[in-house]
């Protein structure tokens, strides 16, 4: 009996060593986005199979959760920009204010290349991403015979819906919908976080949503907002950008983006704080945080990188997608675009994020 | 064994012990082993479930996150009248803590500080770094000092948010759970107009509740009979009904539920085609609460059917005919004497329906729209997204709190004994 006992223990010992010891756990949200990862940086990686991928639902929860019981499972993990600081904040994450991240191919270094794309503070504890954008877009092959052959262009003809009369598709939290609505009202864009940062500035995009308020179908869902396009549902919505680029990149649709008043928000892969393979995973990071690397993705999905000069490789490298086809078209972050689009601002996210948060439900509830 | 406990007062046993005595020791054995039997059950109940329960209490009143980060700062806080800016000590007091304090503690504070007033984090952060290259420097005055490094320390909002901490423990996560706060004086205020969120998110979710409850009740009984008086051959196929969809994943009958249901869709496109409905008078079913409720008492009715089917199967037909034969009409012998009979079934069918439905989450974000989030998204949100476990926790343990009233209540009323799931 014991023996058989021995055996049980020693056998179910060995087959929880590869998982916890050799591979790496890089942890993402899930469907084509961490398909596009696994191609982009794992498959490029020197040793592929050390790598092991894993979804998540988004959030710090785990992550606390995982560091306070000092049970860490989890190596690097994808996070949105706010989290990232939260997180970086509270001890979540590790600081990696000392790794040596690659330069690009011209040289630059990565904080210069990082700031060529308005990107100014990164969060010590994470390596760079994606850009993803909220934007809002239309679908041309089922044109409204009531906007008169009049075409959106900017966001403020989201918001007009004297104009452009027809449902609005737009996201159930508050993310980027107080920056378009200051936008549509005027602000530049790159006014709208001073704005901002005053209580009447917050006053005035709520009073811009108010406008369009009965207009609204909330979606919640990041599939949603083109089926809701698509059957006609909503004239208009926001959307990722990454989706909307999926459906006219492989799909065979048409969208049409409305890029001026965009939000781009910034993605980082941060490395848990008490990782079991902590020196293993640093070096990952630094090859996925790479401008080819970073590249690379893009032939899979159409997030932009957030070095510069990640942007400039798929340039000179075009057609780029994996299926052969052009994709700066798609990209939500060429210099044209980010000059006319509002860069999300994190910090402010991280210190308003639960106040608003709680208005847009007050808000879209009443 | 039963023969001879019926003649045993004066038998002994082989070994001389009266039988009484052994029999006892062999019935103390016996639950012996079954204790140790189902210990490992009980042991795998306290761990996942019981602990979990007494920390998110713990967690709900807990705010030592944040005392014991700034303690000598709290101290001289307490002494301030509340009145302008507090004095010179508190600042300096708060300089020194945050110089040499370990910063993942303060980062962990920062979020406890920035739920009470927005902006807390950056402020902090922000004098952080001033303030660590300030390093061995002794200032006159480190409230001037701090007005000079960012002048929202000026602004006595900040000052007044903090408060709420000053105790180690605080009832003000439940406060919060309700739209109210506390202000510089520790008073219960109510929540600025524009943050509140939660009352009204409570009664929202308790309407979808009962409705569904009530929804599942009326759809469900008159299947549940068909289930239980049918022929076998009829009711095996109608339970295949009943079962497939319950077998089906919740997202795929939700998105089934927008097809069906959406502006374009299906029941639309048919009401326009029969002439029912103008093209532009399209209802909206989808996106708001009709949606919801439709979504989830489909989803829920399985459970108000399958407990009334198994108590309405067991209700022998006989007693309605008799009552008929008595000379009760059909609706004084349906309502006298097969309803009361269903009674426990209805009871455990409710009960079930009601409690998923309390704490339903999916389903209604998907589905309601606007009007989607039940108290459930707020619970997630803390958790996940604002890390504000405190809030986190109050609500969960409110929500707990109801189910114990309500089962309370249920138990005065119905009696726990009457509920029956088969």
């Amino acid at each position: 009996m014991s023996k058989f006992l021995k055996t049980i223990v020693s056998v179910s010992f060995f087959m929880l060593l590869p998982l916890s010891a050799f591979a790496v756990t890089f942890v993402s949200w899930g469907g084509a986005y961490t398909e596009s990862q696994i191609k982009a940086y794992g498959d490029t990686y020197s040793d592929p199979d050390s790598i092991k991928f894993e979804n998540y639902n988004g959030g710090l929860g785990e992550i606390r959760a995982q560091v306070e019981s000092g049970n860490v499972a989890w190596d690097i993990v994808d996070v949105l920009p706010s989290e990232a600081i939260i997180g970086c904040d509270e001890g979540l994450f590790e600081d990696l204010s000392d790794v040596a991240w690659t330069d690009a191919p011209d040289g630059t270094s990565m904080a210069d290349d990082l700031a060529a794309s308005g990107v100014t503070i990164m969060p010590p504890c994470c390596a760079p991403q994606i850009f993803w954008t909220y934007v809002a877009f239309y679908d041309p092959d089922n044109f409204p015979g009531n906007w008169n052959g009049a075409q959106p262009t900017g966001i403020a003809d989201f918001f007009d819906v004297g104009k452009f009369p027809g449902k609005r598709g737009v996201h159930t939290w508050a993310n980027a919908i107080v920056e378009m609505a200051l936008v549509a009202d005027g602000v530049a864009v790159g006014d709208v976080y001073n704005v901002l940062e005053t209580a009447e500035g917050i006053d005035r995009a709520f009073a811009k949503l108010d406008t369009i308020k009965d207009h609204i179908v909330h979606w919640s869902a990041g599939s949603k907002p083109l089926e809701l396009v698509k059957s006609g549902e909503v004239v208009m919505s926001l959307a990722y950008n990454g989706r909307v680029g999926a459906a006219n990149m492989s799909e065979g649709e048409n969208f049409e983006y409305i890029w001026e008043g965009q939000v781009i928000e910034q993605e980082y892969i941060c490395l848990m704080n008490g990782a079991p393979n902590r020196d293993a995973a640093i070096d990952f990071m630094i090859h996925a945080s790479s401008s080819e690397s970073q590249a690379e993705q893009a032939k899979y999905i159409t997030y932009g990188p957030m070095r510069a000069s990640g942007i400039d490789i798929i340039q000179a490298g075009e057609p780029w997608f994996h299926t052969g086809v052009d994709i700066m078209s798609q990209m939500p972050n060429t210099p044209d675009k980010i000059a006319i689009s509002v860069i999300g601002d994190p910090t402010w996210w991280a210190d308003n994020g639960s106040e608003i948060s709680e208005r847009y439900g007050a808000w879209m509830g009443s | 064994m039963e023969a001879n406990i019926s003649t045993a007062e004066q038998i002994l046993t082989t070994d001389g012990i009266p039988l009484k005595d052994s029999l006892r020791k062999t019935e103390r054995r016996n639950k012996i082993k079954a204790f140790l039997l189902v210990f490992p059950l009980l042991l795998f109940i306290l761990i996942t479930f019981v602990v979990p329960i007494i920390d998110m209490l713990t967690r709900s009143v807990d705010d030592k996150q944040i005392n014991t980060v700034f303690p000598i700062t709290f101290e001289e806080y307490k002494k301030w009248d509340r009145q302008g800016l507090p004095p010179e000590e508190v600042y300096k007091s708060i300089y020194l803590e945050l110089q040499n304090g370990e910063p993942i503690k303060i980062g962990r504070a920062l979020t406890r500080m920035n739920y009470s007033k927005s902006g807390w984090r950056s402020l902090i952060k922000k004098t952080g770094r001033s303030i660590k290259k300030d390093k061995g420097i002794i200032h006159e005055s480190y409230k001037d000092r701090l007005i000079e490094i960012n002048e929202k320390w000026a602004d006595p909002t900040f000052w007044h948010a903090l408060a709420q901490m000053v105790e180690p423990y605080t009832f003000v996560y439940y406060w919060n759970a309700v739209d109210r706060t506390y202000d510089s004086d520790l008073n219960v205020v109510r929540q600025s107009e524009e943050r509140r969120i939660y009352i009204r998110t409570w009664i929202k979710t308790f309407k979808v509740s009962v409705y569904v409850t009530l929804f599942c009740l009326i759809l469900g009984f008159p299947v549940a009979h068909l289930l239980a008086n049918l022929p076998l051959r009829f009711s095996n196929l109608l339970m295949i009904f009943v079962l497939l969809p319950f077998w089906t994943s919740l997202l795929v009958r939700t998105t089934a539920w927008i097809v069906m249901l959406q502006q374009n869709g299906v029941i639309n496109g048919v009401l326009v085609w029969l002439g029912v409905l103008s093209d532009e008078g399209r209802i909206q079913m989808v996106y708001n609460e009709t949606g919801t409720l439709i979504a989830m008492t489909q989803i829920l009715l399985p459970f108000m059917i399958l407990p009334l089917y198994s108590v309405m199967r067991v209700i022998p037909p006989s007693h309605m005919r008799a009552a008929l034969n008595l000379g009760a009409k059909p609706f004084t012998a349906f309502t006298r004497v097969y309803l009361p009979q269903t009674i426990p079934g209805m009871s455990a069918g409710g009960l079930l329906v009601f409690v998923l439905a309390i704490g339903y989450f999916i389903t209604p974000e998907l589905v309601g729209g606007k009007d989607g989030q039940l108290i459930g998204h707020w619970i997630a949100y803390h958790l996940k997204t604002s890390m504000n476990w405190g809030l986190c926790a109050s609500l969960g343990a409110i929500l707990l709190g109801i189910m114990l009233i309500l089962y309370w209540l249920y138990n005065k009323i119905v009696g726990i004994d009457n509920i029956k799931l088969g």
